[in-house]
């Protein structure tokens, strides 16, 4: 399994849209980890991820995006994630990363 | 639930082998879910078992950095009440890549009812997980 990511930049915005589909584990975080980082040498500006067909994300993936978060930040940027499904939304919630990143949306109740 | 999944009122026991390579942990994903299903986890749990395996294999993995030719074990045993699974792997000593962050090993403690993590002796290491039938 893998997975997809696609993005958009929207000028009238100034912000990334990105959406990532499948699976994110040790096999391939470091590619995600990658893709991110492409985008915000591109623009640097606030990325809005939607997870609505992210299916599974481990914690080597929470620690890519934890590792491009601290990028942005620099900046003074932020990642906001929405459309969460409720198991990625637990893992957020259980290593206390929405407290860390902007969830939106999220169908974890 | 008073049988096991198969109808045998003994334990089930499946065991699967993988190599130490990050390309089969989505392998022991897999058939962690559907041992789960099988036995009539509900959903949440179901993915609260394949999570924790795959913490589990990743925290191995990440043991074993420089020994990509070594094997690990998952054994699955199918109680009535619960589903015990034990995970192993030979520790390579000169690996300095473990889970530094601690997620891995805090995200199994979260989704699994018990968890265990013992050095059997010094050149293995094994995480025993408990879950529960509700």
């Amino acid at each position: 399994m893998d997975f997809k990511l696609n993005s958009l930049y929207d000028n009238t915005k100034n912000i990334w849209n990105i959406t990532i589909e499948g699976e994110i584990d040790i096999y391939n975080s470091s590619l995600l980890k990658e893709k991110l980082n492409a985008l915000i040498q591109e623009h640097k500006t606030d990325l809005h991820i939607n997870c609505d067909k992210l299916e599974y994300i481990d914690s080597t993936g929470l620690g890519s995006l934890v590792s491009v978060l601290k990028k942005v930040k620099q900046y003074n940027g932020n990642i906001s994630l929405c459309q969460l499904k409720p198991n990625v939304a637990k893992v957020f919630k259980i290593t206390e990363l929405n407290k860390v990143f902007v969830i939106e949306g999220a169908n974890n109740d | 639930m008073t049988k096991s999944a198969s109808g045998s009122n003994n334990d089930d026991i499946i065991e699967l082998g993988l190599p130490v390579n990050p390309a089969y942990v989505s392998a022991a994903r897999l058939t962690a879910s559907s041992i789960a299903n099988r036995m009539g986890f509900n959903i949440e749990d179901i993915e609260d078992i394949k999570a924790a395996v795959s913490e589990a294999c990743t925290y191995l993995i990440k043991q074993n950095s420089q020994n990509r030719q070594s094997m690990f074990q998952i054994k699955f045993i199918l109680k009535n009440k619960f589903l015990e699974i034990f995970i192993s792997a030979k520790k390579d000593p000169s690996s300095t890549d473990s889970d530094e962050d601690g997620l891995g090993i805090l995200m199994i403690e979260a989704l699994m009812d018990d968890v265990d993590l013992t050095t059997p002796d010094d050149t293995s290491i094994q995480i025993i997980m408990h879950k529960k039938l509700r």
